[in-house]
């Protein structure tokens, strides 16, 4: 065959599939009785974990921050800015994982596959976005366990200067991977390696089709 | 519309266009157990959108626009979403049993292959061509401008024709 007709090709299926197709009207009753509202309160038991390890986390700084200023003085002044400046970034993450798991569930499929996909894609491209913010802490971990007490006037210099370059290299290194954390660096070892241990494969899946869908908006 | 009235009317709809459901499926998914549960989230996405249903679109442009969406987003879910509902032995709807070698190398069978290979918005605008939809409708269901539509369609017809050509004659 040199010029297939695709179109009566295709359609020879039709015939066949009038006859033969049979609906299990049972199964799709369950569906739409039961599976449709369950899907939800899968997904949630799904996450459940994540979602428990992240309040507790979140608990545990709350604590911390309690202790701190029932017995305050400013040798916690170094603490405090910092647990506070790691809990905010950790409830603003948190908060934003669990909005996004709920309107991933809920979105209306019903619009043209190109809205909706790019919806879709936000979303699931939010972990790319929940990881640029989570990086935005790493400064802290370095200035947490400073004292008034004793810096920087009971060390010596070296300590100082070696103090300053912890605390701006991760400064430097917040920002860096707050500005490259994105889909166009798919191509990147190092960002495929990093999103791995977040979920990675779905956002893998999640970056190649933005790139399909990109491609696809070109006329 | 009481409850009772609603499934009728949602079962009717899903039995005369069920083959929509079943053309869908097998072009997004090679295997068997896949389609099962594609069908079903097809299913509860159409029943969760229907009382939302405009009746300014057809049944069918409705349909293939959340059968394809479905489609679409269903492997970039994570594995174990997929069956967090109880797995089905039997699905809802029976596929005919084409996995024979004459099937899979009848005219047919090769296009059905084809489409399998085509990257999935490529797929979504063959199934509509090839169902013969206007590209007005198609239009409408992906999103982009009939201009690109009549393009892209003309684009992919002439590689798979090149590609049926090649597997015929080998």
């Amino acid at each position: 065959m040199e010029n297939p007709e695709l179109i009566s090709i295709w359609k020879e299926q039709n015939a066949k599939i009038e006859k033969t197709l049979a609906i299990n009207q049972l199964l799709l009753k369950d569906a739409i009785n039961n599976k449709a509202k369950s899907s939800l309160k899968s997904l949630i038991k799904l996450k459940t974990a994540g979602i428990i390890a992240f309040v507790f986390y979140l608990a545990i700084l709350g604590y911390a921050l309690v202790y701190a200023f029932s017995n305050y003085s400013t040798a916690w002044n170094y603490f405090i800015v910092s647990v506070s400046a790691i809990a905010l970034i950790n409830i603003k993450g948190f908060s934003d994982y669990v909005k996004h798991l709920v309107w991933a569930n809920n979105i209306n499929y019903n619009g043209s596959v190109m809205e909706i996909q790019q919806q879709l894609l936000r979303l699931q491209l939010s972990i790319i976005k929940h990881a640029k913010i989570m990086s935005l802490q790493f400064p802290f971990f370095t200035t947490f366990y400073l004292s008034n007490n004793w810096f920087p006037h009971e060390v010596g210099f070296g300590y100082i200067i070696f103090q300053v370059l912890l605390t701006s290299s991760f400064v430097y290194l917040s920002y860096w991977l707050y500005k490259n954390h994105k889909p166009e660096n798919l191509d990147k070892k190092w960002f495929r390696t990093m999103i791995a241990g977040s979920g990675g494969k779905s956002v893998m899946k999640a970056i190649e089709f933005y790139r399909e869908l990109e491609e696809f908006k070109k006329e | 519309m009481d409850k009772t009235d609603k499934s009728d009317i949602f079962l009717s709809a899903i039995e005369l266009n069920k083959g929509i459901i079943y053309k869908v499926a097998n072009s997004y998914c090679k295997n068997v157990e896949d389609r099962k549960d594609l069908v079903q989230e097809i299913i509860i996405h159409l029943w969760k959108s229907f009382d939302n249903y405009d009746n300014n679109f057809r049944h069918s442009t409705w349909m293939y626009r959340i059968s394809l969406n479905v489609a679409i987003s269903f492997y970039r879910k994570e594995h174990s979403r997929k069956r967090i509902s109880n797995p089905l032995t039997d699905g809802i709807v029976d596929f005919p049993h084409y996995d024979s070698v004459e099937d899979n190398e009848s005219n047919l069978g090769i296009l059905q292959q084809m489409i399998l290979q085509l990257k999935n918005l490529d797929k979504a605008l063959m199934l509509l061509y090839l169902e013969e939809k206007s590209h007005k409708e198609i239009s409408q269901i992906i999103g982009i401008s009939e201009t690109n539509v009549a393009t892209k369609i003309n684009r992919i017809k002439n590689v798979l024709k090149q590609q049926f050509t090649q597997i015929k004659n080998q």
